[in-house]
């Protein structure tokens, strides 16, 4: 016996091209939609990664640096300015502290890099609380400077591919002509530190002529502990500022909620047009079986036969359009991430767009409800039919 | 899936229409797939402003097409036993591996091709080195052009009167260098040292130029026909 599935297949089927077309409409909502999704869940997870992966939640710098400095230190950036090592003993004395780590931030003019020159950038760093702060780094050749005064080298994995250096190879350090034993390659972090070069920290105060002196130090505070309240504590501190990396998420996403805000209504308008289309393809087909479906009542189906043979319709377009959005959000996820974070002025490191079952889930879910909804209209009007006034051609036409 | 497939005849419109887009689709996850693995493989060497050094390396042309290229997709384990052959010299080290994706701009001018650029990474004494060549269509050098090099004497490498000494060269100038023992015959021994006290970079840069024109010839100029670029 052939089931409502089969017979709601083969209406949809008889007219392909109409339907087609529909299910392009409602696989290209649901594409936008899991896409836009999979970028609000992605953006925060890969931003909150790229912070947690900085090791420390608060950073200390000299007063005068901008507030952007947390991004200019996660680009390696320039214009610095540097403040006493002192510093490290009054802020470590604090109950809140857990670790700190002091950092000197140094760039160098490369006049060989390019047709008109680059900067590179040096990290001199402790690497016994470096290490500590973020102990998820690993290494893929090496390891760590053991001497604070070696003229030793540790290179990010992207920093070591672009100078092709392996462990036992010498760097040079442009502008100041300084020869340095790589001993370490870092393996990949999708972090900023994947572009820096790290030297003992002594060694680069030595060379930039700053013996006593720190761009940044990082701290890392206690579990229990009130970050703000800390934070308002350490800007008791003379000539310092505060950079708090949880304020720095907060006015990414900040700015971020705004072109998610923008998208988030035209993926509703696309969705909003899509279910239109649905119930343009199912009333039309109502219209076209008008006679038809005046048979089959009069055959012994009932209105609610009918309201559920026209429902199916709907659910199948609407499932297998879902469906195939899905994919084809799923398979251009990579491709979608490329032209986000063409488009985004700043987008942290790892996937912008993550998908997972849950997010599938509430847009299938989303889809078939406002398929469903659209589809009652449609399927209440043919279960409306009267028999006899359909088979003679003159009712509702 | 089956029955929509036997149902479907492909000579109507709307069928056809349904299964290239079906397959269009899937064609599309595949390329984007490789893609992705191809990203995160081994580093290649791209011009750093492509617009810009494109008309400073090839004055005449109006436009560019690009191109990746690699060993393993072009003919895998054959082929790099067939470059390393030419070059004189095993592939060394974890950045110079058969995965590696070269980059190749085809060079136009109107719709008229007149040549191309390739650039190779090479390991220096100090750190990467990276050396672009543009070629006619024979595979004469017309521009030599180190992008980046990190050596105290650098700047006399990149100078523009060291590149002008290999502008005509070939390959068939280069494969009588032995880049292992830098010992050169003919036109390539005639090519000065500028910096004396850099003579490793000095050889790893006419080591990059040899791979260079191999790796070109086996991507371009051989499988086109005109083997081993005349010029000579």
């Amino acid at each position: 016996m052939i089931t409502p599935f089969q017979v709601a297949y083969k209406n949809l089927h008889r007219k392909r091209m109409r339907s087609f077309l529909t299910l392009i409409g409602i696989s290209l909502s649901a594409w936008v939609l899991v896409s836009l999704l999979g970028f609000n869940h992605g953006y925060e997870t890969s931003l909150n990664k790229d912070i947690d992966n900085m090791g420390f939640q608060m950073m200390i710098m000299a007063k005068g640096c901008p507030y952007e400095a947390a991004t200019m230190m996660l680009k390696g950036g320039t214009g610095l300015k540097y403040m006493k090592e002192s510093i490290i003993n009054e802020v470590t004395k604090e109950p809140e502290v857990e670790k700190t780590t002091p950092i000197f931030m140094a760039a160098v003019f490369d006049p060989n890099k390019g047709e008109s020159g680059g900067v590179a950038a040096y990290f001199g760093v402790e690497p016994k609380t470096f290490n500590e702060m973020k102990p998820f780094l690993k290494f893929r050749q090496g390891g760590w400077f053991k001497d604070e005064n070696a003229y030793e080298a540790v290179m990010g994995y992207e920093a070591a591919e672009l100078e092709q250096r392996e462990v036992g190879d010498m760097i040079l350090m442009p502008d100041k002509n300084v020869e340095f034993k790589v001993v370490g390659i870092l393996a990949r972090t999708g972090t900023q530190d994947d572009g820096t070069i790290f030297v003992p920290i002594k060694t680069a105060q030595k060379i930039f002529g700053k013996p006593d002196e720190i761009t940044t130090l990082g701290i890392k505070v206690k579990k229990d502990v009130d970050a703000t309240r800390f934070e308002e504590k350490l800007y008791q501190l003379p000539d310092v500022q505060v950079v708090s990396l949880a304020q720095v998420k907060d006015t990414i996403m900040k700015l971020v909620s705004t072109a998610k805000v923008m998208v988030l209504s035209i993926a509703l308008i696309a969705i909003l047009i899509a279910m239109v289309g649905v119930i343009n393809t199912i009333l039309t087909s109502v219209w076209e079986r008008f006679q038809e479906i005046g048979i089959l009542k009069t055959i012994g189906a009932m209105p609610w036969d009918i309201f559920k043979l026209i429902w199916i319709e709907t659910l199948i377009l609407c499932t297998t359009g879902g469906v195939l959005g899905i994919l084809l959000a799923l398979g251009l996820s990579r491709v979608t991430d490329l032209v986000i974070r063409h488009v985004l002025p700043y987008a942290p490191s790892g996937g912008l767009v993550l998908i997972d079952t849950k997010l599938i889930l509430i847009t299938l879910v989303t889809i078939l409800s406002i398929g469903l909804l659209g589809g009652l209209y449609p399927a209440w009007k043919a279960g409306r039919i009267r028999p006899l006034e359909a088979i003679r051609g003159e009712v509702g036409r | 899936m089956q029955a929509i497939r036997k149902e479907l005849n492909p000579f109507k419109f709307s069928n056809l229409l349904f299964l290239i887009c079906i397959k269009g689709f899937w064609g599309l996850v595949i390329i984007t797939l490789t893609g992705y693995t191809a990203a995160w493989g081994a580093v290649g060497c791209d011009l750093n402003d492509p617009d810009r050094d494109v008309k400073r390396l090839f004055p005449e042309s109006t436009g560019y097409k690009t191109h990746y290229v690699s060993i393993d997709r072009k003919g895998g384990e054959p082929l790099l036993t067939k470059v390393e052959t030419r070059l004189g010299d095993k592939f060394r080290g974890i950045y110079e591996t058969i995965d590696v994706p070269y980059t190749i701009y085809e060079i136009f001018t109107h719709k008229k091709k007149i040549g191309y650029i390739h650039g190779v990474n090479e390991k220096g004494q100090f750190g990467g080195i990276q050396v672009f060549l543009s070629l006619d269509l024979e595979g004469r050098i017309k521009a030599f052009y180190i992008q980046k090099m990190t050596s105290k004497y650098a700047g006399k490498l990149r100078d523009i009167s060291f590149g002008r000494q290999f502008h005509g060269l070939t390959i068939k100038d280069f494969e009588l260098y032995d880049v292992i023992t830098g010992k050169a015959i003919g036109k390539v021994e005639a090519i000065k040292n500028p910096a004396p006290e850099a003579e490793i970079d000095f050889r790893a840069t006419l080591r990059a130029t040899k791979k260079n024109l191999v790796l070109i010839d086996q991507f371009i100029y051989l499988p086109q026909g005109s083997s081993n670029q005349g010029g000579s």
